[in-house]
């Protein structure tokens, strides 16, 4: 009678959860400094400053002016 | 892409141990629940006591007919969500730090003051809807919001970020007694079906009204909180990179259940729509329904307005601490006792306490605090979005497996354009209220 030897092994699985799992390297911008970006870019990021330095002070004046603040400076 | 310097010894530590399981289902399922969680609050969450209004609204005011602008908001909210997931993920830094970090200090303070502002304005109108919702039910608002403040500090700590998620995931599923809500108010399926799909015009054609209620749609289903928390939650879960796609999962759950929920909403006020009710909130709205709707419609609108102020107040104050902690360079994370990240804490109760203050201080111009936070909100979304834009367009900081791809760039260049625009006709809108008629 010959035995025939299985080679068969079960698979498993370890599921670990993130919090529990060994830290990964992560991207990190140590030693990078700013972004590298083109001058139409940084053109457009002043203008969006602008805007919404503009767009803050407007909405600022139109709620003191909802919120009658402003009717002793009106003339 | 540069390899943080800190982490490298612990990967000489031992395999971390887990949960030992036989087929690879088993594990795809098992990983998934492990990583779900940040998606689906960030979405849930931002269904707060202003989007219920808002929802409500537009069901109230113009039924079924803007059912498919929800439609079309899902892809958008996933897309953009999703660019924070993957920047988390690929940093493990939440947005403020990046921005911080990649576009110096006054970009960094300026969108740091621009979200604490934002953030607190809309914790007021949580803490209003709370006070309302509450006092339809008989409980004064000096007991209702002072004890709604201390449970949602209570909530956050406890020293661990899982306990904090396990019961926001509770509140959201809660959410899902709106479906019951719509099913009670008996809508006409087939008609919501087609207005699903098929844009249709209300009555009366584009109004001014009209106008700035889709703003207000779009703005509530998007916000600006929503970059910075799912990040820093992604971060504060420590997220590896072969979680990205169970993130992805968890972020596109999160964004159908968020527009199906908004969508019961509407249905809901629909039921208003249909019976000639006119309402200025949703507690008013509940009450001039119990004679045809009954008890459990209204109560259960009354309570479920509670509970998307808290679930919104608990997110938009951890959006603030965590940014705060994060530009600051303090220890910012739920996974710390009281006493070992004071400046975090102190910043979420801050939030939390002064809107409560607020809230109980009488003659407060409340409407007006709405308005401005649709405006402010609406006005800083897109430049938000740009900086997202261009951070996943950082080739030095993501290398090139986690950049957007030339497709992505298009469509999120698409939506911030949307946006932009929409935010313009907000601006004028409310700045020049003569402008539509």
């Amino acid at each position: 009678m010959t035995t025939m030897q299985s080679s068969y092994k079960p698979q498993s699985y370890n599921v670990v959860h993130p919090l529990k799992d060994v830290p990964e390297q992560k991207c990190s911008s140590e030693g990078l400094g700013q972004i590298a970006i083109t001058p139409s870019v940084r053109l457009s990021l002043r203008i969006l400053r602008g805007y919404l330095m503009l767009m803050t002070v407007m909405l600022l004046y139109h709620v003191l002016d909802l919120a009658g603040a402003l009717k002793h400076f009106k003339l | 892409m540069r390899i943080e310097k800190a982490e490298l010894e612990v990967t000489t530590r031992p395999p971390a141990s887990g949960l030992v399981v036989r087929h690879s289902w088993q594990k795809h399922l098992l990983t998934f629940l492990m990583v779900f969680g940040p998606g689906l609050i960030v979405m849930e969450a931002d269904n707060d006591a202003g989007a219920v209004s808002t929802y409500m609204q537009a069901g109230g005011q113009y039924g079924i007919h803007l059912l498919w602008l929800l439609v079309l908001l899902l892809p958008i909210c996933y897309f953009v969500q999703e660019m924070v997931a993957r920047l988390g993920i690929a940093t493990g830094k939440g947005h403020a730090a990046m921005i911080y970090e990649r576009f110096g200090k006054w970009w960094g303070h300026f969108s740091l003051i621009d979200l604490l502002v934002v953030n607190f304005l809309t914790l007021i109108t949580e803490f209003a809807a709370i006070s309302l919702a509450l006092g339809a039910l008989g409980i004064s608002p000096y007991i209702s919001v002072p004890v709604s403040a201390l449970g949602l500090t209570l909530m956050v700590v406890t020293g661990s970020y899982l306990r904090w998620e396990r019961i926001v995931i509770v509140l959201c599923l809660i959410d899902l007694t709106w479906f019951a809500l719509s099913y009670v108010v008996h809508p006409d399926w087939a008609s919501v079906a087609h207005n699903a799909i098929i844009p249709t015009m209300p009555l009366g054609g584009v109004t001014s009204g009209l106008v700035f209620l889709v703003i207000a749609v779009v703005g509530t289903t998007i916000a600006p909180w929503q970059l910075f928390f799912q990040q820093s939650c992604v971060a504060e879960k420590r997220l590896r990179f072969s979680d990205l796609k169970w993130a992805r999962l968890d972020t596109l759950i999160g964004a159908t259940f968020t527009v199906c929920v908004a969508g019961a909403m509407m249905l809901v006020g629909n039921y208003g729509y249909q019976h000639g009710i006119v309402f200025e909130d949703p507690a008013q709205f509940a009450d001039a329904i119990l004679p045809t709707a009954g008890h459990f419609a209204r109560n259960g609108i009354l309570l479920l307005m509670v509970n998307a102020a808290v679930l919104g107040t608990t997110a938009i104050s951890l959006a603030s601490a965590w940014a705060y902690g994060e530009v600051k360079g303090w220890e910012h994370s739920l996974h710390k006792k009281l006493w070992e990240a004071p400046g975090f804490y102190a910043t979420y109760i801050a939030c939390v306490g002064a809107a409560a203050a607020i809230v109980l201080i009488p003659h407060v111009p409340l409407q007006l605090v709405i308005i401005s936070v649709q405006v402010f909100a609406g006005l800083i979304l897109p430049s938000a979005i740009i900086f997202l834009q261009l951070l996943l367009n950082d080739h030095a900081l993501l290398g090139d497996r986690w950049v957007n791809r030339p497709w992505n760039n298009w469509v999120n260049w698409t939506i911030i354009i949307v946006l932009f625009a929409l935010s313009l006709l907000l601006a004028a809108q409310v700045m020049l209220p003569n402008l539509f008629k």
